[in-house]
This record gives structure tokens, sequence and C-alpha cells, in this order.
């Protein structure tokens, strides 16, 4: 189990990172947040995990990069990365896997940077302590990789300080530090959500190219299924701490299976993601004050006696999809069926989920 | 694409312009202030003078002093001007290193002083040194094992020296060291520059017993800033990038960190000072103090003022120190923009 | 109010109130309650350890230690009082008299501030007494003066911050005269924060009263008080090693009972209540006390 981390990757045929079974709980044991979540990201896949605040999401993405909050602990299930039982490491074992198999970007990327050191000493500080190379070529090495993530002047950004950089920049920055151990398995944590519009875009593209590029695998974690839309092959949508649907992006956005999921793609095609969900009637239930049956049950507009009953499975829906709804069969869900899913085709600019021409 | 979003367009200048603009602490600005608590603290000491009823004349003659006597030295040391002017020549002949003579002794103040003041700042200087050793230590062990068995030692170990008068710690050492071990001197001193070994050994236990609560300052400062620089996100950034526990906390929160220490020990020296008045008196060392208070006895007016203005310049120098190291600490207000963590340094 | 009241309730703050009541007790009975004459001398029994006749020994005079800490309470509490209330008088009321203050006379005001918290305690004081006399009220007079500052710059800072509150700026478009709301809103927010820096006052004032004591300034011998004791026991720590832990005993408890008093009114308090109070401002003083402490 607590084999050496570094130098397993992950073979061709086994995913890069897996959830099983994940249980999470907060306040220390008293209250289960996250509940039997499980899922795969494969090499060069693209994996968003969605939800509302409170979903669970940002506690599950905190246990794959084992920063876990006060009082948050994983209760039970496992989190592989290759072949590395990633809830069983310790501390100094983490050391080897952070940064150099496993890099994460953030909301607010300025603050996840030194406000006293240049960006460029903080990308380079990693790289000459794993590979201990020298001053002058953790800086050549820091320069091109500040160019290959898109940023200009990559030697003059190298010698500023997070302060001075925009909002855009510092995320390229950090994601250029992110990938500068070549790890298999990339975190997006809302990266996206802070920056506006335009910028969004870039940074978006910027990750599907570094994915397709390196192979990398994405896991991206947002409450926009837009953004999730635009980069992702496969989409695992959370509530209340619960996966409800997980499928092929085209299929779910085109055809959701759960209403949750059908009222997320509804928020997201009003084009006003800043006001988040609010047009979902009602919040999510706090963790731990659920009863036993389907837990979206009081917002849903579908929703019936059987639904409260008793616990509802999460059963295969077809094309690899699984959906936690008793009336999944026999409901017909508006996804953005007349928005096509399909990145690579061609769309009008007015289409809301379109976010990738750049005004002129 | 991005022709538009070139990287390297203006910065947010929103927000940052305008902290920028209520907050700027630059040097002129500084030493303005300083100018001005310096004046203020001259004029302090010498309104002490002169609601005073003690003159030369019974200073030195005591009460034999005939009310000619009296006219004749007070007369003699200008006391029969109006005050402002008499204030005026007073600050002036200060600030030109003239601090007038004893009414006792009719010797010069500042030769006094000028012998008095190295022991002082020689022991501060070492209890200083101490005060960083140990508080910085100290501060980063605790921080370090958060909440563990070393964080809970220092904290009460702080805790008991926050509650404790310098003159009982040294009351404490004499006892220990001097008294029951007998490893050094529990008296007496020996110049710098005359012997380094023989004053060392004389200066260590007063020193010590200076800086243990300017020590426990730095090491309850410097443990609660580095606990909450290590919940930054920036802290969790450098996790991210693989770095270990430890050159987190030495390499990128300490320096961030240091600030409100540094301020701690900047805060720390008036008392360090304040505090060798005691010290002074129990390790019988010739300092400032006892000249303090010897003039006191004698109500020897000028002595009395030229240790508090004197007192008052060291202590300000050390405070532009301090604000010194903070700007050098942080680069962001280097190039006249405040930092993210330089805004909590400055709260 | 309610802040108070919690205070009251955490149990921290009951043994803090309890040690506190205990000296309050002694401060103002200790003298009654000395079994033997604090002054008097029987030489032929110097320094003797704890017997039947004196409970905790003789000193060097052969005066009965426990007579001498009972007396010695009442003027080392009582003369630090002296020195807070004189510190309250100066401090609070300019400090929300300066929210009225225009920028520059707010400047002044802060750096005079500035200069008197530059002055070292103990060297002021003795200039005092060497200018105005050796006298307790002259140097609480300079202790006061020293202290006023903790007193202005956190009711200053915490008037400000709740003049700009948007409850004072409703009940002044509700027709709430200025000095009403000065009076009702700003007061009852502020006392709190004056509570906390009344107890950090109160602990730094006695240090530094022992350390004027020790010295012999304000209080002359053979007068008892704790600092005083210390500075006797000083000569015959090779005979009687543990003699200067008794006072130095009370001075620790005393102390350490206000601090742990400040440090749960403030805990009680609701964090924007301390915000509002000037992070700056709660630094400084914090850090101011801590320093002071070595005086």
């Amino acid at each position: 189990m607590a084999s050496p981390p570094s130098d397993h990757p992950a073979p061709a045929d086994r995913p890069v990172l897996t959830v099983d079974g994940l249980h999470v709980t907060v306040g220390h044991g008293r209250t289960e947040a996250v509940r039997d979540v499980s899922f795969t990201v494969r090499r060069g896949e693209a994996l968003g995990l969605v939800g509302e605040s409170g979903s669970g999401k940002t506690l599950t993405c905190r246990s794959v990069l084992g920063l876990p909050a006060p009082g948050v602990r994983v209760s039970a299930g496992r989190i592989d990365l290759g072949s590395t039982d990633l809830t069983a490491l310790t501390g100094r074992q983490w050391q080897q896997v952070r940064g150099s198999r496993l890099g994460a970007v953030f909301q607010d990327p300025g603050s996840y940077l030194n406000p006293a050191l240049t960006v460029g000493r903080q990308l380079g500080e990693p790289l000459r302590l794993r590979l201990g190379i020298s001053r002058a070529e953790a800086r050549r090495r820091a320069v091109d990789l500040f160019a290959a993530v898109g940023l200009r002047d990559p030697g003059a950004v190298h010698d500023r300080y997070p302060h001075e950089l925009s909002g855009g920049m510092l995320q390229r920055v950090l994601i250029a530090v992110a990938v500068s151990g070549d790890p298999e398995l990339l975190v997006a944590d809302e990266a996206t959500t802070a920056l506006d519009t335009v910028v969004q875009a870039e940074v978006l593209d910027l990750l599907d190219r570094l994915r397709t590029e390196r192979g990398l695998a994405l896991l991206l974690v947002t409450h926009d299924l837009a953004v999730v839309a635009e980069v992702c092959d496969r989409i695992v949508v959370l509530y209340a701490g619960q996966v409800v649907e997980d499928g092929p992006t085209a299929e779910v956005v085109t055809a959701p299976a759960h209403p949750y999921t059908e009222a997320l793609l509804r928020v997201a095609a009003t084009g006003d993601r800043r006001r988040g969900l609010a047009v979902i009637p009602g919040r999510p239930p706090e963790p731990g004050t659920t009863g036993p049956g389907c837990r979206f049950a009081d917002r849903c507009g579908y929703a019936t006696d059987a639904c409260t009953a008793g616990p509802v499975p999460l059963t295969p829906a077809g094309d690899g999809r699984l959906v936690r709804c008793l009336r999944a069969a026999e409901l017909a869900l508006h996804g953005a069926a007349d928005r096509d899913a399909d990145r690579a085709a061609d769309r009008p600019a007015d289409r809301p989920l379109d976010r990738t021409e750049v005004p002129a | 694409m991005s022709a538009v979003l070139a990287p390297g367009r203006p910065l947010r200048a929103g927000p940052l312009a305008r902290r920028a603009a209520r907050a700027p602490r630059t040097a002129g600005r500084i030493l303005a202030g300083t100018a001005t608590v310096f004046l203020l603290s001259s004029l302090l000491t010498f309104a002490l003078g002169a609601v005073s009823d003690a003159n030369p004349a019974a200073a030195a003659l005591g009460e034999t002093a005939t009310p000619a006597d009296i006219a004749r030295l007070d007369h003699e040391f200008g006391l029969d001007r109006p005050l402002p002017a008499q204030y005026g020549s007073w600050l002036v002949h200060a600030l030109g290193g003239d601090l007038g003579r004893s009414w006792f002794t009719t010797v010069p103040v500042a030769d006094s002083i000028s012998a008095a003041l190295p022991v002082d700042l020689s022991i501060a200087g070492l209890a200083l040194v101490l005060a960083v050793a140990l508080g910085g230590a100290a501060g980063t062990a605790a921080a370090l094992g958060h909440g563990g068995r070393v964080d809970r030692a220092v904290t009460a170990v702080c805790t008991v020296l926050g509650t404790l008068p310098a003159f009982v710690i040294a009351i404490g050492l004499i006892t220990l060291v001097a008294v029951q071990l007998r490893l050094l001197p529990s008296g007496g001193y020996v110049p710098f520059g005359r012997n380094p070994a023989q004053w060392l050994r004389f200066a260590f236990l007063p020193a010590l017993a200076l800086s243990l609560d300017a020590a426990a300052g730095i090491a309850r400062q410097l443990r609660s800033s580095l606990v909450g620089a290590l919940r930054e996100n920036y802290a969790t950034g450098a996790v991210m990038r693989g770095l270990s526990r430890r050159r987190v906390l030495l390499g990128h929160v300490l320096r961030n960190a240091a600030g409100p220490a540094v301020t701690v020990l900047g805060m720390s020296v008036p008392m360090l000072i304040g505090g060798a008045v005691v010290t002074e008196r129990i390790f019988n060392l010739p300092g400032i103090a006892q000249l303090s208070l010897r003039a006191a006895e004698q109500h020897d007016v000028p002595v009395i003022q030229g240790t508090l203005l004197v007192t008052v310049a060291v202590v300000l120098i050390a405070n532009l120190a301090v604000d010194a190291g903070l700007y050098a600490l942080n680069p962001a207000a280097r190039r006249g923009r405040p930092a993210r963590a330089g805004q909590e340094a400055d709260r | 109010m309610s802040v108070l009241r919690t205070t009251a309730r955490a149990p921290i703050a009951r043994t803090a109130l309890a040690v506190l009541a205990v000296v309050a007790v002694l401060a103002l009975t200790g003298g009654l309650l000395a079994p033997l004459d604090p002054l008097a001398q029987d030489t032929a029994r110097i320094l003797q350890g704890p017997s039947g006749a004196h409970l905790l020994g003789t000193d060097y005079l052969g005066r009965d230690v426990l007579s001498r800490l009972l007396a010695g309470t009442g003027l080392s509490v009582l003369t630090a009082a002296e020195a807070v209330a004189a510190a309250m008088l100066l401090g609070v009321v300019p400090g929300l008299a300066s929210v009225r203050f225009g920028a520059a006379l707010s400047w002044i005001s802060l750096r005079a501030v500035d200069a008197l918290m530059t002055l070292p305690f103990t060297l002021f004081a003795i200039a005092a007494v060497g200018v105005l006399g050796n006298g307790l009220h002259q140097a609480m007079l300079a202790l006061g003066v020293l202290l006023a500052p903790l007193f202005f710059r956190v009711t200053r800072a915490a008037a400000l911050g709740l003049d700009r509150a948007q409850y004072v700026e409703a009940a002044e478009l509700m027709g709430a005269s200025r000095s009403w709301i000065l009076r009702v809103h700003i007061w009852r927010k502020v006392l709190p924060t004056v509570a906390v820096t009344t107890a950090h006052a109160l602990a730094t004032s006695l240090l530094a009263v022992s350390s004027l004591t020790f010295l012999g300034i304000g209080v002359q011998p053979p007068a008892p008080t704790w600092g005083g004791m210390l500075a006797g026991d000083l000569g015959f720590l090779a005979q009687q090693p543990w003699a200067p832990a008794l006072p130095a005993a009370l001075i620790m408890l005393t102390v350490g009972a206000l601090n742990l008093l400040a440090d749960a009114v403030r805990d009680a308090e609701p964090a924007d209540a301390v915000r509002g109070a000037g992070p700056a401002d709660t630094a400084v003083r914090k850090e101011h006390r801590d320093g002071l402490a070595a005086v």
C-alpha cells in the first residue's frame, strides 16, 4: 500500500485518478458531507466535477490534493493516483507527489503566490530542489514554461512580484507552476471563476491545449456547467455530497437525466453565471439534515412521494451514464439540445454556451 | 486568439491605487513624524523642569542657599530668562550635543551621559540579540509544532514571563546562576573596549534578564503570525509545489510573518532601556539609569532632562531602524505598492 | 454590556475575578488582617524561616514577612489603580473628543501619543519625582500620563470605527443628536474595549509600581510594598534564596489574573466589534503592554 509514490506512473490502461467510494466528514467526524463518491480520470481526459456550493465538490477536490480544512477527514474510500493510494500518504510522501505528479490551480491565483518573492523564483525553487539544477538553468526553464503558458515577455514576467501582474497573467503563472513538474494530473479548482469572460476563455483554452499536448489528466472543479461543457469529456454532477449524474459531456448536456442537471443547464444558459443558482428555487440541504430519500426532492419540480420514501440508488442509464433519480426513465428533460455541445462544431457568436470568441 | 487580451495590459488599478493613496508611509512622512515626536518629547521634558520649583542654588548649596545665591546661580544657568527663550536655547544646544551642566557638580551633562550610555547600549544590544535568538527560535518551534507539546510549553513560559517584572527575573537569575551555581558574577562591569570577554561575563546576566520579556513578546507574536500565515493561500500554494513543511515555513511564511514580530521588537526597545534602570541597580552597573537616579535624588534638573532626552533619541532611532527593516522585508512597499502580506504587517 | 456579561460566565474569567476579588479585599483590609505590626523590628530574630510565631518567617530586620505582605498589598495595588485612574481621565475623554478633530489636530494628537509611548516608564517616573519631589502622587501622575495613550488610542479607534458604522448614520437620520449618539451608541460599544485596556493598564501599572517601589521611588521605606520587600531581600539571597519568591508570586498572580481577564473580555467580544476597535490599535495595545512588562 505505502509504496514509494514517485516511480509509479499510471499504465496506459489504468486511470490516472481513481476515486472510489469516497466519504468525507466535517466537524471532526460529526457530519458526513461527501457520501460514496466515485469517478475516474484517464490520461488526456478532462473530467468536470460540478455542483453548487455545499455540494461536496470542494471537499472532494481538497481530499484529492491532501489539503483538508481543519476538522475535515476522509472517513472511507480510496483515492488512487496511478497505483498510489493518496489517502494513506505521510507528509513526506505527499511532498514527492505534489508538484511532480499532481499540480493544482485555484480561484484567486494571486493569493496562492508568495507576495514577497518574484514569480520566477517561486517557479524555479521546486525545480531546483527536485532536479538539483543551477540557478541559471532554473531560470531558463522557468522562462520557457512562462512562454509555454502564453505569457508575453516571459523574461520580464520572471522578475515580477505577484502584485504586479493581472489576474489572467497570475492564473497563467500558477498553471506554469502546476505543470512544471510534468504531472500526471492537474486539478483546477474554480480556476476561472473570478476571471472576466474573455480571460476565462483563454485560460480554458490553455488548459485544454496542455491536456492534449502533455497528455494530462484534468480534473475541473466548478459550479459552472458552461465551463465544463467547454473542455470536459465527462461530467460528474454532485448534489448534497452525492453523485447525482455521471456521463459523457455531450450526452449529459444535450439530454440530462437528472432534474438537478437540467436546472444547472438552465442557469448556465441564462449566461448570467455571477448570480449562480439563484434561479433554482430553494437551497441545498445542510450536511447531516437530509432524510432517507432523494436529497433534491424538495427543490425538484418532478418529485413524487416515492422520491422521499427511501434511498435512491445510482443506476446505469445507458451509454456509460449513471443517474440517481427514480423517474429518470420516464422524464424527458430539457438539455442544451438546441445548442450543440460538440465543441468542434461551428457555433454562432450569440450562443450563451460559447465563450471562445474574442471580441476584435 | 488572445490577440486582444495581451498579457501585460495595465494592472487592476482600482482598489490597489486607492489603498496606496490611503497608506503612503513613505520615508519622508516617517521622518516628519519622528521629528515631531522628538520635538513634543523635548517639550514635555523641558516642561517637567519648568514646573519644578527646584533651582541650582538649592541643589548645590541645600538649605544654606540665600536669595542672593539663588538669583546669582539662576542667572548663571539662564533661568531668569523667559521660558520660551530657555526652551529654544536648550533645544538648540541639545541638538548640537550640549545638554548644559549639572547644577550639582557643574560637569557637562553630555560628558556624564556619554560615559554612561555605552553601558546601556551594549547591554541593551546584547539583550536585543538574545531576545531575537530566543524569541525567534521559540516562536518558530511553537508554530512548527502547532498545537503540540512544544507549542503548549512555549505558550506557557511566555505567559508566565509576561507577568514578571524584569527585576524579578533578574533576582531569580542572580539567585540561581550567581549565588547558587556561582557561574557568573552577580554584579559589576568591565567596558567592552577594555576586555570583551570580561564584558560578556558581566553583561550576560543583565542582558538575559532584560531580554526574556522581549523574547516572550517576539515568540508569541511570531507564533501567532506564523500559524496565521500557514493558513494563507500562498502557503497552500507553496505546499502544492511540493515543498516541505519546514521549507514552506522558513523560506516563505517566516519572511512575511516576521513583520509584526519586528514591530514588537521595535516596541520593546524603550522597554529594554526602561528595564535597564532596575537591572542596573540590581547588577550595580554604571549606566544612564544610575545617573538619572542620582540626579533625581539631588534634584539636578539638567541631568534629569538630558538623560530623558537622550533616551527618547535612542528609542526614536531604534524605531526608525525597525521601519527600515519592515521596508526591506516588504518588496511591495519598496515599489510603492502595498502587498497582500504587507497589509497584515501594517495592522 | 452583554460582552461583559458573557465574559463573567467564562470559567477562566471567573477564576481571574476570584483572584482579583481576594487581592482587592487584601488591598482594602490587608493592614487590619496582618497578625503583627509590619514595621516592628526584632533584631534577635532576623532572617528566620517559617515558625508558629512568624508563619512566613522574618526579614533582615526581624520583621514579620506575612504582615508585611498583607500590609504591602494595599499600597502596591491602590497606587497602581491611582495611576490607571489618572490615565483613564487623561486618555478616554480626549480619545472620544478626537473623533471630531480635524486632520491636522488629529495628526498632532497622534504624534503626541507616540511621544508619550516613546518614554520609558521608570525613567520618566524617576525624572518626575526628581523635579517634583519624591512622592506617591507625583510618581503615579507620571505613570498615568504615560499610560493615557493606551486609553486614548483604543477609545479613538473604537469611536472612529463606530462613527462610520451604519447604525450611527441611521440614528443620525432619525434625528438623534450628535451628543446622544456619542453617549449611548458609541460609549456602550466602547466599554468592552475600555475594559480590556483597563485590565492591561492595571497589569502594566502594577509592574511599573513594583519596579518603582523596588527603587524606593514613590513609596519610601520602611512602608511595606511588594517591590520594596524584593529590594530588601536582594541583599540576603545567600541566606534566604526563597524570600523574593513570596512578593514575586503575589505580583505574578495579580498581573496574571488581570491579563487572563483582559483576554477573556476580548474573546467574548464579537469579531466585528474587535475589528471595529481598529486592528492596528488592538495590535499596538497588546504589543505595548507586552513590552511594558519589562519596565
